[in-house]
């Protein structure tokens, strides 16, 4: 008897946590200080974002299994930027929040490999599986951007530019906010637009 | 993503009624459809986008969510031919992981005006061409594209809507959010914008299941829920912003747009910047349907619990003692099993008759709106104060100070203790009584459950509970093989039945603690006074009792005994002012709305005086030095919901997580969500983990 009662106060007790786990962390906000986060990188090093003070950080959040990010690494677009924000001495980590056996998850062999193949000019390729940097910082789709100064503090977050399709064609005449952001940060000035829509796929969040 | 097709213009000779060709795209079938089976020149009528989709995939409403992207079509049409936008049905929420997106599921119908041109020939069959974009998504997203067609007849005159698609397409935009007479405002906050909306077709409807869908994807946090506040006008809606919304560009919404859903019915609004009125709040949370907290109980499994519940309640200290005699007594008939049998019965009967009666009593005061729920006896302090002097008459009886009868054959006080089947009836009707309050911790689950059911299956469940609480002493009155195995009465009984007269003692005492948290110091002291006059009646009805066994005639004894008695209970039951109580940081859920603001983890405490369970969990697992180090580690803030006193907001709260009682421990994390249940019954190693886990996030 006591068994099944406690069975079901854990069911309801399960219901509600599962319930919690529904809810995306909140969001860093724009001009406040970037959460720091530790991960393992697809190398197997602890990377964290404190190992980078004074530059400029871009976080991107990918999934290789996704039509979107797949419109702008089939194209160059995505390269095209990393190599860019390279050259101006930003740092570049591209994300993984994929749970194991879910869309975008990728063994660390896997992960370097598919970096290479890719063409990808991040700085590291770091592994999220338990989805903890991502839930830390809102992340919800592939692509999900996110800018962080110089001095730590989050300068834009959304979409990589502004056309929410996976149609390759609508990479032409697209407005690339991240872009536009590592400009504005480069001249000095405030970022123009510190927020968009991010938009995309879902991140297959370990549930 | 549309893969624009390049789309043909097909003018055909041949004159038959409109007819399309489905296309599949993967995990979806499109095609286009029309009202009716041709068009004349200069005419308006419906077509629409049909899709059925594969069973676990989606589709994406205009505002997709937080990822997705909305279904779109791009027609090519013959100089003239004009198709307008979509009319979209109301969507659905699509949770994956802890994001929420706007779609739909299985088949559904976007429906399109489509006009002809006056200069459109009658007797040509025109075929009209649409490229159609989907993002199709179970886990994963495909973008699928469809380049569909639709040959349409042109008649010289228009002909009625018909043919196999004339319906649904009715339907769909008969069902369409429609602007209503609704009047919108919205004040954004530091953390939420509040939407009030007001107006006839919110007056007296189930707002329940009220939900705001934005058509703009940058006004609010899409997978956060959205507290609904009736009022007498309307409602209230709290939007969380959505993330980033204070660096916006273009600055704050000038307008909050989109669809109120009330369940089956939706409209459209358009809410302006404004202070929301009056009548949009005060009434508090809509009282929940279903289980908030996912507590899906089917009917027979929540019978089933109040039956194993109904067994547990045998073992509670104020039930047992009662029943423990009453067994006892019964291996008095002991050569006699109809008796015992018939005994047994009326125990049962009593009972039912009481747990059905209780429970009609609830469901009618809910359904007038009293928003109560079980426990609700409690909450009244002359309840709790008579039922504390019938325990100590209880106690008394079974120490020995006076006898019921002549036998011990009835135990219990008043009624109870009638001989015979009235007697029994009466002791299964009190073991309810004095056993409901610690019903909670074992039945909150079923009884919450049952109280949002119709009162048929509410009764069920309640009758379950009845028949588990009866069946041991029924079980043992109807074999005989058990009743031979009680021991016998004999001189042993006087030690065992003075030993049990202490649970009795005790629940009396707790009963007074309840009073005194209810009802304050001067009720206290009138109830300690009427206990000690219950006493003296007590020890005055035994004196006359043995006077009589003497052969004397003890009326005034007597007399003074009832008169004693009955003054007693009536001082208790006179009404008092009632005392103001104190508590450091009660709950409110604008308190709660400001904690969680701050970013605080939040432990509330759904408790009450009267609640067993609530104070043994304070003891063991709240108000303890590891849980008070915790909260101290996370800056957790703690809310105490005293439900000793009847408060239908804490009611309604209760309502909302899938209960009908305390306790109800609720954890909510620093960065947001639901709350987290807590069991019903806590160890500090729950608390703590819980704790922590709210803190990390």
């Amino acid at each position: 008897m006591w068994r099944l009662t406690r069975r079901a106060v854990l069911a309801a007790s399960l219901a509600g946590l599962l319930a919690a786990a529904g809810q995306a962390g909140a969001a860093p906000a724009i001009g406040e200080y970037a959460p720091n986060f530790q991960a393992i990188d697809a190398a197997g090093r602890i990377r964290l974002l404190s190992e980078f003070p004074g530059k400029a950080v871009v976080l991107e959040w990918t999934n290789n299994g996704c039509p979107y990010v797949q419109k702008h690494y089939r194209s160059g677009n995505m390269q095209a930027l990393q190599a860019r924000a390279a050259a101006d001495g930003v740092v570049w980590l591209t994300i993984i929040s994929s749970a194991p056996g879910t869309q975008g998850y990728l063994p660390p062999a896997d992960a370097l490999a598919w970096k290479q193949k890719a063409y990808a000019g991040a700085t590291d390729l770091l592994l999220d599986p338990e989805g903890r940097v991502g839930r830390a910082y809102g992340a919800k789709t592939t692509p999900h951007m996110f800018v962080i100064d110089k001095a730590g503090k989050l300068a834009y977050m959304g979409g990589l530019d502004d056309q929410p399709h996976a149609d390759p064609a609508s990479l032409k005449g697209a407005r690339n906010y991240v872009a536009a952001a590592l400009d504005d940060l480069k001249a000095g000035r405030p970022v123009a637009t510190p927020v968009s829509r991010p938009y995309g796929c879902s991140i297959k969040y370990a549930r | 993503m549309m893969r624009f097709q390049a789309a043909l213009i097909l003018a055909a000779a041949i004159v038959g009624p409109a007819c399309a060709q489905p296309v599949k795209t993967g995990h979806l079938t499109a095609e286009l459809v029309s009202d009716k089976a041709s068009i004349a020149p200069g005419e308006t009528i419906h077509v629409a986008l049909r899709q059925d989709i594969q069973k676990g995939w989606h589709t994406y409403w205009r505002n997709p969510g937080d990822s997705g992207e909305a279904t779109q079509i791009k027609w090519t049409l013959p100089s003239g031919w004009t198709a307008g936008p979509f009319v979209w049905p109301t969507p659905h929420r699509q949770p994956t992981g802890p994001l929420v997106n706007y779609g739909y599921t299985g088949e559904v119908l976007l429906p399109m005006a489509l006009t002809a041109p006056a200069t459109a020939r009658p007797g040509q069959t025109v075929t009209l061409s649409a490229a159609a974009g989907f993002l199709v998504c179970a886990e994963i997203c495909v973008p699928e594209d469809a380049a569909l067609t639709l040959s349409l007849p042109v008649k010289a005159a228009a002909v009625p809507a018909g043919g196999k698609w004339a319906g649904p397409i009715a339907q769909a935009l008969a069902a369409a959010p429609r602007p209503a007479a609704l009047a919108a405002v919205f004040k954004t906050g530091p953390v939420a914008h509040a939407l009030a909306v007001t107006g006839g077709p919110l007056k007296g409807a189930d707002l329940a299941e009220a939900y705001f869908y934005p058509y703009d994807s940058t006004v609010i946090d899409h997978a956060r829920p959205q507290a609904i506040e009736r009022g007498p006008e309307g409602l209230t809606l709290t939007l969380a912003l959505a993330p980033g919304y204070a660096a916006r560009p273009g600055g704050p919404a000038k307008a909050l747009e989109g669809v109120l859903a009330l369940g089956d019915k939706a409209y459209e609004i358009a809410a302006s910047p404004g202070t929301p009125p009056p009548g949009a709040s005060g009434l508090g949370p809509p009282p929940a349907k279903v289980a908030g907290g996912g507590t899906s109980l089917g009917l027979i499994s929540a019978a089933l619990f109040a039956f194993l519940g109904g067994l547990i309640l045998n073992l509670m200290p104020c039930v047992f003692p009662v029943l423990a005699m009453k067994a006892a007594s019964l291996a008095g008939h002991g050569e006699d099993h109809g008796e015992a049998r018939r005994q047994g019965l009326a125990f049962g009967v009593g009972a039912l008759a009481t747990f059905l009666a209780l429970a009609g009593l609830l469901i009618g005061l809910q359904a007038a709106g009293s928003a109560i729920g079980w426990g609700f006896q409690l909450q009244s302090p002359a309840v709790v104060a008579v039922l504390a002097l019938l325990m100590l008459a209880v106690a008394l009886n079974l120490s020995g100070v006076f006898e019921v009868g002549s036998s011990l054959q009835g135990v219990g006080s008043g009624l109870a203790a009638r001989q015979g089947l009235a007697g029994a009836f009466f002791t299964g009707a009190l073991a309810v009584v004095v056993a409901a309050p610690c019903t909670a911790p074992f039945m909150g689950p079923a009884l919450g459950w049952a109280l949002t059911q119709p009162p048929v299956a509410a009764l069920a469940v309640f009758a379950a509970l009845g028949l588990g609480f009866a069946a041991p002493f029924m079980l043992v009155t109807f074999a005989p093989g058990l009743l031979a195995r009680l021991p016998r009465p004999g001189p042993w009984m006087d030690g065992f039945r003075k030993a049990l007269a202490f649970p009795m003692y005790a629940a009396a005492a707790w009963l007074v603690w309840v009073l005194a948290q209810q009802a304050g110091p001067p009720a206290l002291a009138k109830l300690l006074a009427a206990a000690v006059v219950v006493g003296l009646a007590a020890w005055l009805a035994g004196a006359a009792q043995r006077r009589a066994a003497a052969g004397g005639r003890p009326l005034a004894l007597r007399s003074a005994s009832v008169l004693l008695a009955a003054l007693a209970i009536g001082a208790v039951v006179w009404p008092q002012g009632a005392a103001t109580e104190l508590e450091s940081e009660p709950y409110s859920p604008a308190r709660l709305a400001e904690l969680r603001a701050e970013g605080r983890p939040v432990f509330v405490n759904y408790t009450a005086a009267w609640c067993v369970s609530c104070q043994v969990n304070d003891k063991v697992a709240i108000s303890t030095h590891a849980t008070a180090a915790a909260f101290k580690r996370h800056d957790v803030a703690y809310l105490k919901a005293d439900w000793t006193r009847r408060d239908p907001q804490i009611a309604a709260e209760l309502a909302r997580y899938g209960r009908a009682g305390v306790p109800l421990y609720l954890v909510y994390g620093a960065r947001g969500g639901d709350g987290v249940i807590l069991p019903s019954i806590l160890t500090e190693g729950i608390v703590v983990k819980a704790v922590d886990a709210a803190a990390g996030g």
